[in-house]
């Protein structure tokens, strides 16, 4: 702590993810902001104990879909009506019934391409380094070891040694940056 | 004393036929006066007939009530088929999260024998009246012909009846094992209702096509659509989904009997699959209608151009609009779904527009001119939701509220519990 900005964070290791959960509302109650927990698997009821908002990936789906399902639309109305009308089948040169099945299909693939790329963006992935890889313990959050982590750039970091501690915390290290 | 006026009321549905049919002798006398309308429509009636309206006495009192009655018969339906296919879909995922909402499908479900069977009498004594192909005689009439196979007096009235008592097997086996389990909590139940789903739902999908075959599609004999089951299908579990959103909303208010198991998470995962119906139901319709469309051939568009003809265009609308992108864009937001001010409008919303869907596929057969509210609407169908929602409710509260000793009674509910600091061990 001497050299803030050479310390990563605080890392915490707990031994169930029922310990895991209770310090986690813990940390979440103390007011910190700056801080994850990690888990060898997802534990229901994890967002809410660390007051997770919602997450945003929704809104790139959403933009994704607006834009995919505008996209077919005006890409078929464009070739088939307006740049070389074309007569297909008798039908009419646009209707938006035959331009669905492709609005639809584009709709569903960016949508995926928002919901991919934006959860990428708010991980800010991709990310080649993370300090925590250095630390030995922590390979085993991979494997039987429940992790909580505070980070230094958290304003309350200060007091982060004593909440973990009275969280239940088996052993705490400092991960260097 | 209520058990008497459930009965009452379920006689006078299913004595209505008789006693309209009484009531048309009287009036024979003024039936003269209209001859040569109905002898306009008629010959109409004639000329459309390769396109299928071509039902016998339009005009009378008895097919008017026929038609409002199936209209609504096939809305109630839906709630007991879907609700069937959900002890199904519990059963064969050996799904968790359903276990609290269970017994709400399994009585609906239930409702299936000997309610839906006594109501489908009257179906069945007035149908050469709604489906001009059982008095067509198959040798003037090749769409007919092609299809008496299936389209035949016996094959109708045998199998309907006796496919809609089978289902009512199916449903009652169901909740006899669950309710056995309430006493003893043997596995063996469990077990015994998951080899009854693994063979039940390919019986059920395959038959109740049949019977939507039979009951809806069949009132013009000569449409083709591998989809229709499928379509209705869809659109019934959407019905139900929503239906079993507000049971379960209802019963988890604080001191109701369902408010120690029925959770956010039920509440939401319901929210979900009515969401997910609602996509479904416009992916099968839009399918039905864009491969008809685009192959443009008679035999299969005059179901369509029957139905874009006056005002039954705008409720084709009504149901491109109403049956999804209202209900769509309204659920898309997560938050909604657990959202009552929303959600029960959204509820209302959805029983209003599966009867609009029942009646844009039966109605315009009666109605070539377009949509026409009849009394018999106004009475047939609040008549036997409320016939069979007490009947559910007799059932609900005469029997344990959810599954007391289902395997799967405690992860459902304490799957989002967080855990008290040293319950580790307990937990896991």
């Amino acid at each position: 702590m001497s050299a803030p900005a050479k310390t990563h964070g605080l890392l915490a290791e707990f031994d169930t993810p029922a310990d895991l959960m209770a310090a986690a509302l813990k940390c979440r109650d103390a007011g910190y902001t700056k801080w994850d927990v990690y888990s060898p698997f997802p534990i229901h009821g994890m967002d809410d104990a660390m007051g997770l908002k919602k997450s945003l990936v929704g809104w790139f789906t959403f933009t994704g879909g607006c834009t995919g399902f505008t996209t077919g639309m005006t890409m078929i109305w464009f070739m088939n009506k307006f740049d070389y009308p074309l007569v297909v089948g008798g039908k009419p040169l646009f209707t938006p019934l035959y331009a669905f099945p492709v609005s639809y299909e584009l709709t569903i693939l960016l949508s995926a391409f928002g919901t991919l790329f934006g959860l990428a963006a708010l991980c800010r992935l991709p990310k080649w380094y993370n300090p925590l890889f250095k630390n030995e313990r922590f390979k085993r959050a991979s494997n039987d070891k429940f992790f909580i982590c505070i980070e230094a750039v958290d304003p309350k970091f200060g007091h982060a040694q004593e909440t973990l501690q009275s969280a239940g915390a088996k052993i705490i290290e400092t991960v260097e940056d | 004393m209520l058990a008497l006026s459930g009965m009452a009321m379920m006689l006078a549905l299913v004595l209505a036929p008789a006693t309209v049919a009484a009531a048309e002798t009287h009036e024979a006398a003024p039936a003269a006066h209209a001859e040569p309308a109905a002898a306009a429509h008629g010959a109409a009636a004639d000329a459309h007939h390769a396109h299928g309206n071509g039902v016998p006495d339009a005009h009378s009192l008895l097919t008017q009530f026929g038609y409002s009655y199936l209209t609504a018969y096939m809305f109630c339906l839906s709630l007991c088929a879907a609700s069937l296919y959900l002890v199904f879909l519990h059963h064969l995922f050996d799904a968790g999260w359903s276990v609290p909402t269970r017994r709400i499908s399994e009585h609906i479900a239930s409702l299936m024998f000997p309610w839906m069977l006594i109501l489908v009498i009257p179906i069945l004594l007035l149908a050469t009246r709604m489906y001009p192909w059982l008095t067509i005689d198959p040798a003037t009439d090749h769409a007919l012909d092609v299809k008496k196979g299936m389209f035949n007096k016996p094959m109708f009235f045998t199998l309907v009846p006796l496919l809609i008592t089978t289902w009512g097997f199916i449903a009652r086996s169901f909740r006899k094992n669950s309710l056995a389990q309430d006493k003893d909590g043997a596995a063996v139940w469990t077990r015994k209702n998951r080899v009854l789903a693994a063979w039940g739902i390919f019986y059920f999908s395959l038959t109740l096509t049949l019977v939507v075959f039979y009951l809806m599609k069949s009132l013009q004999h000569q449409f083709f659509s591998t989809m229709y089951g499928v379509y209705y299908f869809a659109g019934s579990m959407w019905l139900t989904f929503i239906t079993t959103y507000v049971l379960a909303q209802y019963f988890s208010r604080p001191g109701q009997v369902l408010a120690q198991v029925v959770g956010k998470r039920q509440i939401h995962d319901l929210g979900v699959l009515f969401f997910a119906f609602t996509v479904f139901y416009a992916y099968i319709h839009f399918s039905q209608y864009f491969l008809i469309w685009n192959a443009a051939m008679p035999e299969e568009t005059f179901w369509y151009v029957l139905r874009e003809k006056g005002s039954w265009f705008w409720v084709g609308h009504l149901i491109l609009f109403g049956h999804f992108f209202l209900p769509f864009v309204a659920l898309l937001n997560q938050s909604i779904k657990s959202n009552l001010v929303v959600m029960i409008p959204v509820a209302a919303w959805a029983w209003l527009m599966h009867y609009v869907d029942m009646t844009f596929n039966i109605m315009p057969v009666l109605y070539p001119e377009g949509l026409h509210l009849s009394f018999w609407d106004l009475v047939c169908w609040p008549g036997l939701v409320a016939v069979l929602g007490y009947l559910f409710l007799k059932d609900f509260r005469s029997h344990p509220a959810y599954p007391l000793k289902d395997p799967r009674l405690k992860e459902a509910i304490t799957h989002h519990e967080i855990p008290a600091p040293g319950q580790a061990a307990a937990h896991h």
